[in-house]
């Protein structure tokens, strides 16, 4: 990256401008702020997970089309959330709900294999690479088996995750997600930090972290744990502090380097994974892992999950040595919907679609960075994107720690009270492209960003 | 005097019902080769497989389902309990064709999300919740809220039963007595390969209906135990109900150790009352998981507690997500079950349809004196084969396996399809002469064996 003059963030400022978008929200959101108050009498927190609560205040959705979002106070927003990235088919898309009427129509559940099965699992066969596919009902859910088939197979008990990655919430993967700077400890031996309260400190030694784009220190892992490691999971780009995309040559590195000492290599693709691109961050990257794990986007807006191994990773499930099971997995409804989305919106054509928006994305963004001087660059791959308020480059969890929360929840609230929905909770900054989304929507983005930049720096 | 049944018959049998099954089933097993290529093991679920050959689904409607070859099949299975409200019931289809056209995943609450707790709040006298996708997902959460709550690590789990393929409970699930111990003391063993042995050492494990082991528990070391989470009524070893008063109990003792009790209810829940074990057992435990049945079809589960445990929930010590947690297809679809479908007054229904099938199974146990007995509750039932009854999972291990693959080949080729080894469910939309069907597949396997 090329050296160049910044401003810096002036942060009473920010404080005095958050203060104001926040009094301009509220009277978008009367519904909803008075809705919170029945739904909290009977679910915990007013939201049915701690992530669908969008800091100033949860927001009811009632209903979305395509690239837009409508809320119960009938506020129209284009849709960047997505639902965490999972509706890169687009809100009610015609193909998805004539698939899911079908399903309804012909029975939605028997747990008993079905025909869309095969046809979805050559679908991902094709994408990424690896032969051998199994269902199930969420992200939480694919890393889980991920994680258990390495241990499976090598007899080995200890994994091997990155600093400030998200893999769903079991617990074995529950660790240093986005860990309190006070407890993490020096970066060549990062502490294994509880994410959540109620996780026994049993299931922490199990875990060892080591920070994202740097060989040495997974190398450093491994000697220290020589025999005892069965394998690591990577999200191939970090997608909860922004997009941070991989060094050239660390994924590679990685596969080596987990082959190496007999360990297996997983990719978390729950985020990147027929987004970035048609196959992914495996066909980004160049890289076809042992394990991939897929959620989100495949299922078209239904809750669903896949993991794909190699043959020889999956011997002792079709051995039925070990049992890889649950009542929904490869349910009727979620694989029509799943293979409609595989294979009759999600096709190579929709990836060039994203690209061409997400390089108008970009290159808005970039101009207006520009312009006012930023402290910050963009990134982004395919449907995905983000900025990230830092001058210099963010290559990992600890080089995220110094941007200032504030930053990224005005960026938010800006584009919040100008009709764009982000998602919430401030450092995630990710955006999400539907194939719905437009060059205009592309640049109703960019000026509301355009608007937040004037102000800060004004 | 129950009759011995001769086991080398029952493998002859089992020979000639197999040979017919492969007859009807061509498609099936051609699909299988083709599945096999791109799915491991042909399959989605370890459970889908079957023994000896998989079936794979078409299509269902009501209490009927087709296969692939074009059979039909009163359906026994419902997908393990799901589908109580028969398949495709037109108020389920009806709200998934509304949702679906509104969009179904925003990962921001939806109004349906709050009626479903409303009504689960009714029903099961907890006044919070939260949705997941799941059991296990479910039943993960209700772990974590326990120890986050209390502070504690252990947790005591019930031999024998199924809770959900996560780390923290996948253990003595379906193992071998033989290396898990003494009865009273039994050791974890894990249900599968790649799971450390470290998620056994916060657990601990009891027989179920059996208090003094939990009583002995707690004395040891009850203030490191943060709860005990059981299926109120076993549904995963056939049927096995409670002693009088066992539950009950088990809230006292656990209340006294400062423990929390968790039900789950993934199978139970709706199913045996429209407030499931709480109602039936009028126990009120401090947490309840339920899934399966409550989405009529489509994937989702919820967890529920009192203020008190909730609280860690409340107050964010204890993040509970999800991406797709209550997505508004999954609630909608809840929602019609639970408002429209699964109201108070059709369990009497379910009551009449026991009678038929239950009864009627009954009846040809005691007429060919079968060595086995039949525990029923509502649309849920089993018949174990053993004359004595089975009060926990070791008894359920000790029933002949032979001869109840046998009574399953005879449902299967009768036209009737049961899951293998775990309790029926039949559905609202299950007709007498549905379950008639049932009743005379089974007298056709008894005539055979007693022959």
């Amino acid at each position: 990256m090329a050296v160049r003059e910044t401003v810096a963030f002036d942060l009473e400022r920010i404080d005095r401008l958050i203060e104001e978008e926040e009094a301009k929200l509220e009277p978008k959101h009367r519904a909803s702020l008075e809705y919170r108050k029945t739904a909290e009498r009977h679910v915990a927190g007013g939201v049915a997970s701690s992530w669908q609560d969008s800091p100033p205040h949860a927001i009811f959705v009632e209903r979305g089309q395509g690239n837009r979002l409508f809320d119960i106070d009938g506020n129209e927003y284009i849709d960047f959330h997505l639902g965490y990235g999972a509706m890169v088919v687009g809100h009610a898309h015609p193909r998805i709900v004539e698939a899911i009427e079908r399903a309804a129509r012909n029975g939605t559940h028997f747990a008993q294999p079905t025909r869309d099965l095969d046809v979805i699992g050559e679908n991902l066969a094709d994408r990424f690479g690896l032969p051998l596919w199994r269902f199930c009902n969420s992200g939480t859910e694919a890393t889980l088996e991920a994680v258990r088939l390495m241990r499976a197979n090598t007899g080995r008990d200890i994994i091997l995750k990155i600093e400030g990655t998200y893999h769903g919430h079991h617990d074995s993967l529950m660790f240093s997600v986005v860990p309190d700077p006070e407890k993490i400890g020096p970066r060549e031996h990062p502490v294994t930090v509880p994410q959540a309260m109620g996780l026994p400190r049993a299931f922490a030694d199990l875990v060892r972290v080591v920070p994202f784009n740097d060989l040495d220190e997974a190398r450093r892992a491994f000697q220290e744990n020589e025999g005892r490691i069965a394998g690591m999971i990577v999200e191939p780009a970090m997608m909860n502090c922004g997009v941070i995309m991989p060094e050239p040559g660390y994924l590679q590195g990685l596969k080596d380097l987990c082959h190496e000492h007999g360990a297996y290599l997983a990719f978390d693709e729950v985020k990147t994974g027929a987004t970035i691109a048609y196959g992914g961050a495996v066909e980004i990257f160049g890289v076809t892992p042992d394990i991939e794990c897929l959620a989100k986007a495949i299922g078209g807006g239904t809750p669903c999950g896949a993991i794909g191994a190699t043959e020889e990773l999956f011997g002792p499930v079709v051995r039925g040595e070990y049992d890889m099971a649950g009542t929904f997995n490869g349910n009727p409804l979620t694989m029509a919907a799943s293979r409609a989305a595989l294979t009759e919106v999600l096709t190579e054509d929709a990836y060039a679609t994203f690209d061409a928006v997400d390089a108008a994305m970009q290159e808005g963004l970039r101009a207006v960075i520009d312009e006012h001087r930023l402290p910050a660059y963009v990134t982004g791959v395919g449907a995905k994107g983000s900025v990230i308020y830092s001058a210099t480059p963010v290559r990992e969890y600890r080089d995220s720690i110094g941007v200032d929360e504030r930053i990224t929840y005005l960026a938010w609230l800006f584009q919040q009270n100008r009709g764009v929905f982000k998602s919430p909770w401030s450092k995630q900054e990710t955006w999400t492209l539907s194939v719905w989304h437009t060059q205009d929507d592309a640049r109703r983005y960019v000026e509301n960003f355009a608007a937040f930049a004037s102000a800060v720096t004004g | 005097m129950t009759l011995k049944v001769d086991g080398a018959r029952v493998e002859q049998l089992t020979k000639e019902q197999v040979a017919l099954l492969a007859e009807r089933w061509p498609r099936s097993l051609a699909f299988a080769e083709r599945a096999g290529k791109a799915l491991a093991g042909g399959v989605s679920c370890a459970w889908h497989a079957l023994d000896p050959y998989t079936l794979y689904g078409d299509r269902g409607e009501g209490s009927k389902l087709w296969d692939v070859d074009g059979n039909e099949y009163v359906d026994l299975h419902n997908g393990y309990g799901v589908t109580i409200v028969g398949h495709a019931h037109p108020k389920v289809v009806e709200a998934v064709r509304r949702r679906v056209g509104l969009g179904t995943h925003f990962a921001l609450p939806t109004e349906d999300s709050v009626v479903v707790a409303e009504h689960l709040q009714e029903r099961f006298g907890l006044p919070l919740w939260r949705f997941k996708n799941t059991g296990s997902e479910a039943t993960m959460d209700a772990v974590r809220i326990m120890r986050a709550s209390t502070g504690r690590d252990l947790v005591i789990k019930v031999e024998g039963a199924y809770h959900g393929s996560a780390d923290g409970l996948a253990f003595s699930y379906w193992i071998d007595p033989a290396e898990a111990g003494p009865r009273d003391r039994p050791v974890p063993v894990a249900n599968t390969g790649g799971i450390p042995s470290a998620y056994a050492e916060p657990l601990r494990i009891v027989p179920y209906n059996d208090l003094a082991v939990v009583e002995r528990i707690l004395a040891d070391e009850g203030d490191r135990v943060a709860g005990m989470i059981l299926e109120p009524i076993m549904m995963n070893a056939g049927v096995i109900l409670p002693d009088q008063g066992y539950l009950a109990s088990l809230r006292e003792l656990l209340r006294r150790h400062g423990a929390l009790l968790a039900f789950d209810e993934v199978k139970t829940g709706v199913t045996i009352a429209p407030g499931g074990a709480v109602e039936w057992s009028g126990v009120t435990p401090d947490l309840v998981t339920l899934a399966k049945a409550i989405g009529g079809g489509i994937p989702i589960s919820a967890v529920g507690g009192t203020e008190e445990v909730m609280r860690v929930v409340v107050d964010g010590t204890m993040e509970q997500e999800g991406t797709f947690n209550a997505n508004p297809l999954s609630v909608a679809a809840a929602r019609a079950v639970l408002a429209e479908i699964l109201t108070p007054d059709v369990y009497g229904r379910f009551d009449q349809q026991e009678q038929v099938l239950a009864g009627g199974i009954r009846d040809v146990v005691e007429r060919y004196d079968l060595p086995a007995t039949v525990v029923s509750i509502r649309c849920r039932g089993s018949v174990h084969f053993r004359a004595e009854p089975v009060r926990d999972f070791r008894d359920h291990v000790a029933t002949d396996g032979p001869l109840a693959h046998l009574a399953w080949l005879y449902q299967l080729n009768g036209g009737v399809f049961p899951p293998a080894g775990d309790p029926w469910t039949f559905s609202l939309a299950h007709t007498d002469e549905d379950l008639r069907r049932s009743v005379d597949a089974f007298e056709a396997f008894a005539a055979a064996v007693t022959a």
